[in-house]
């Protein structure tokens, strides 16, 4: 899905971060793409594995920013694949995702990410912003899948992530935020005390990359933030002995 | 279908793919937050060495009014006063963006923080040129 | 019962092809006691299961012309509904009349959805705006009928959970390099795996070809062939959720005419022509400009709204080669049981379809597959609920 040959096209250049299994260390492949004005970083890696090598192996889905699959660094700079530019630029490095183990050449796998999320038993749909004038029959409210498409980039640029093994992460502290706001059957209170740990939330620095970076505007910096108020604001009225648990 | 953990299961995993340390340094791709973390660091070892420093030197007390009268004249040196421009500006660094990460941090003024980075930097470089002059001026 | 005389190992089924139709039937041939290998050359749904708008489809846009299509899908609706639960926005859909002739085509239409089982119900025109206040103010008239909206990856993600939390093997980032065949019988597959290099061999019982537009060239492997033509058609993604409900438009079958939700964006498709060559789709601009003005006709933000994506995805179209738009052929699924078609024993292609039958192709493939092989053991795949998506991932499969 590249640009054809007739249509404006020009060169580009991909550095791509190669690395297989039994590697002693991964480096550096380059290939010469032919990319358009619109022409997105997935276009250029998928027509670089038809055309140029078989051998690379990345993840993608959906094209559009829903599946979360194709996360990786573009010029160190986190983002979906599918839906970042080639621009002008004349030259792109790629790299996969930071913080998480590489399977091959862009591939990482996401079972430490699941992992994080699993206890949080976030479910998947939530209520629609949208109050409409009237409801179609027999369908009792708007419903939304939530922003998060777990793709993994907010635990690439968070830099706590990169130098602690043992941080949850912001998705998983966004998740568990999201079953406060809005528990949908399941039981805030368990999850405010996983998070309310200092593996989990009182272990960000606030450097807000993962909010910066997230495709899907989950904030998750911002859920931070929040599940910290209230589980200080517990706790002070736990010390001053004011109402009971949270 | 939640599972019951006693602790929250870390997210990041193996030790290859985690960047380290190293990895907060790396400019590409980082915003304000992550410049405003990274200052936090460095300014924060800077401020400990020399809280380390400022100890050595107040143990020369102990060694008498020639040794601090040696340790004053190169207190008033230009290098030294320079010290103490950087010492000043990392503490205001230090604490301006500090209450700025407590505030933020326990959920107050989040939707803010980049405008108040930038703002108290601000105030920390005024701050920092002011003092700068008036430490070069002599008291 | 589900192994071979002898009371041996149970029959190893290999499945070429990690879509949705791969997934569904690894986890309907595990059920029913087959072991069952499947191999993809990338990640899981990257080929076209993926792609698509994420439709939960009511068969309405069926129901005047392929009926066979139509019913298929209003049975698979709710099937899913109920195997899935948690993985859907229910917010049923509309077709709209924007034209006197779209209004005119509407009493057809209903009569169509009623007929193939498709709950339907008609709105007026402040009915359908008070619904949905995006939508063009001058629409006639409108048809309610329970579209919904899926993850298009997720929600295919749900059976491969469930078959590899079963014991099915599951191969991500394999390459099938062979078709290996003896006396004209597929006994197994040769594969690279891609994230070292090594190639292998693994041995098969019998192995079905899943691989959707690629059908065709994978048959050729295995001296067999199969009439699957890939039909792309361009989507567009812009920002911003401009309806909940999913929205098309009521006229028999042309492009550019729905628009699904999915979380901040809205999906617009959808165009088509035919191709030789899955690998290279292209995505015409004048196809996209088509997305921004059909849409805009539906709900009149669209023109101006940002684009956050534009691509093409292949719908494996079966039936004849001479078909020029691709809309012609039946949208209804095959199963080729190429000792029939082509004398080649122990293998057997699925094709055709949609995102909404997947569980319907994998029961009619297992179908015929247990059947080859002798296995005798009903589908459960009806009344199982699935895994979370995130089991992929979490659930080590027990030994």
């Amino acid at each position: 899905m590249t640009a054809p040959a007739s249509e404006g096209h020009r060169t580009a250049r991909f550095r791509v971060l190669r690395r297989k299994a039994g590697d002693a260390a991964p480096h550096f492949d380059d290939f010469d793409v032919a990319v358009g004005p619109d022409s997105t970083v997935l276009e250029a890696l998928v027509a670089i594995r038809r055309d140029q090598d078989p051998s690379l192996t990345l993840r993608h889905s959906c094209f559009h920013a829903s599946c979360g699959t194709c996360g990786m660094r573009v010029d160190g700079q986190e983002g979906l694949a599918c839906v970042t530019k080639v621009g002008d630029a004349s030259e792109v490095t790629v790299e996969p995702l930071a913080n998480l183990p590489v399977v091959s050449d862009l591939v990482v796998a996401m079972d430490p990410f699941y992992d994080g999320l699993e206890p949080l038993g976030r479910p998947l749909v939530r209520s629609s912003e949208n109050i409409p004038g009237a409801l179609p029959d027999g369908v009792e409210a708007y419903t939304r899948y939530e922003d998060c498409i777990e793709c993994g980039i907010c635990l690439s640029a968070c830099p706590i992530a990169g130098s602690d093994p043992l941080y949850v992460g912001p998705a998983a502290i966004a998740a568990a935020w999201r079953v406060v706001e809005e528990p949908r059957g399941r039981e805030p209170g368990p999850v405010m005390r996983l998070m309310d740990d200092d593996q989990a939330a009182w272990r960000c620095h606030v450097a807000w990359e993962c909010s910066e970076a997230c495709p899907s505007g989950v904030d998750p910096a911002r859920a931070i933030m929040q599940v910290r108020r209230k589980a200080a604001g517990a706790r002070a009225r736990r010390l001053f002995g004011m109402g009971g648990r949270s | 279908m939640a599972t019951t953990v006693d602790r929250p299961r870390p997210a990041a995993g193996g030790e290859e793919g985690r960047r380290g340390a190293t990895g907060w340094f790396d400019p590409r791709g980082r915003r304000m937050g992550g410049l405003a973390f990274i200052l936090n660091r460095l300014t924060g070892i800077g401020l400990v060495l020399y809280l380390y420093l400022h100890l050595v030197i107040l143990s020369m007390l102990a060694r008498g009014p020639e040794a601090w009268d040696q340790f004053v004249d190169i207190a008033l040196s230009p290098p030294f006063l320079a010290l103490d421009v950087l010492l000043l500006t990392g503490l205001l660094i230090h604490g301006l963006n500090g209450i700025r990460v407590g505030l933020v941090g326990l959920g107050f003024v989040a939707s803010r923080q980049r405008a108040m980075f930038i703002a108290l930097m601000v105030v920390a470089a005024l701050v920092a040129i002011a003092g700068a002059l008036r430490i070069f001026s002599g008291e | 019962m589900s192994q071979p005389q002898g009371g041996a190992a149970p029959f190893h089924v290999v499945i070429i092809g990690g879509g949705g139709t791969g997934g569904a039937l690894a986890h309907d041939l595990v059920l029913r006691g087959v072991r069952v290998t499947l191999v993809e050359r990338g990640e899981v749904t990257s080929g076209t299961t993926g792609r698509h708008h994420g439709l939960l489809h009511s068969g309405a846009r069926y129901a005047v012309k392929d009926k066979e299509s139509a019913v298929e899908c209003i049975e698979e609706n709710m099937i899913l509904r109920r195997i899935c639960p948690g993985s859907f926005e229910l917010n049923d859909g509309l077709f709209v009349a924007i034209s006197d002739e779209d209004a005119d085509y509407e009493p057809a239409f209903y009569e169509a959805c009623l007929e193939s089982g498709i709950p339907a119900r008609r709105l007026t025109a402040a009915e359908t705006l008070s619904l949905e206040p995006n939508l063009n103010p001058d629409l006639k008239l409108s048809v309610q009928i329970p579209d919904g909206t899926m993850d298009a990856m997720r929600m295919p993600l749900r059976f491969f959970a469930t078959a590899k939390a079963n014991g099915a093997v599951i191969r991500p980032w394999t390459l099938v390099t062979e078709v290996l065949a003896r006396d004209r019988t597929v006994y197994g597959i040769r594969v690279r795996d891609l994230t070292s290099g090594r190639e292998e061999e693994i041995a098969a019982d019998l192995v079905v070809n899943a691989t959707g537009p690629w059908a065709e060239i994978v048959a050729r492997m295995a001296a067999c062939d199969v009439p699957v033509q890939p039909s792309p058609g361009v989507l567009l993604a812009i920002r911003g959720r401009v309806c909940d409900m999913v929205i098309n438009r009521l006229h028999p079958s042309g492009d550019g005419d729905i628009i699904v939700p999915q979380r901040g964006l809205s999906v617009v498709g959808t165009s088509s022509w035919v191709v030789e060559d899955p690998e290279d789709l292209g995505v015409p601009e004048d196809h996209v400009e088509m997305m921004y003005a059909n849409g805009s006709a539906l709900v009149p933000m669209v023109r101006h709204a940002e684009r956050r994506a534009a691509w093409s995805a292949a719908r494996p179209l079966i039936g004849s080669r001479e078909a020029s738009t691709g809309r012609e052929l039946s949208r209804t699924f095959k199963c080729f049981d190429h000792r029939e078609t082509d004398g080649v024993e122990g293998f057997v292609t699925i094709s055709g379809g949609k995102g909404t039958t997947l569980r319907a192709m994998a029961e009619k493939t297992a179908d015929v597959v247990c059947a080859k092989l002798g296995v005798d053991a009903p589908c459960r795949t009806r009344d199982t609920v699935l895994l979370p998506h995130d089991a992929f991932y979490t659930v080590v499969p027990a030994a």
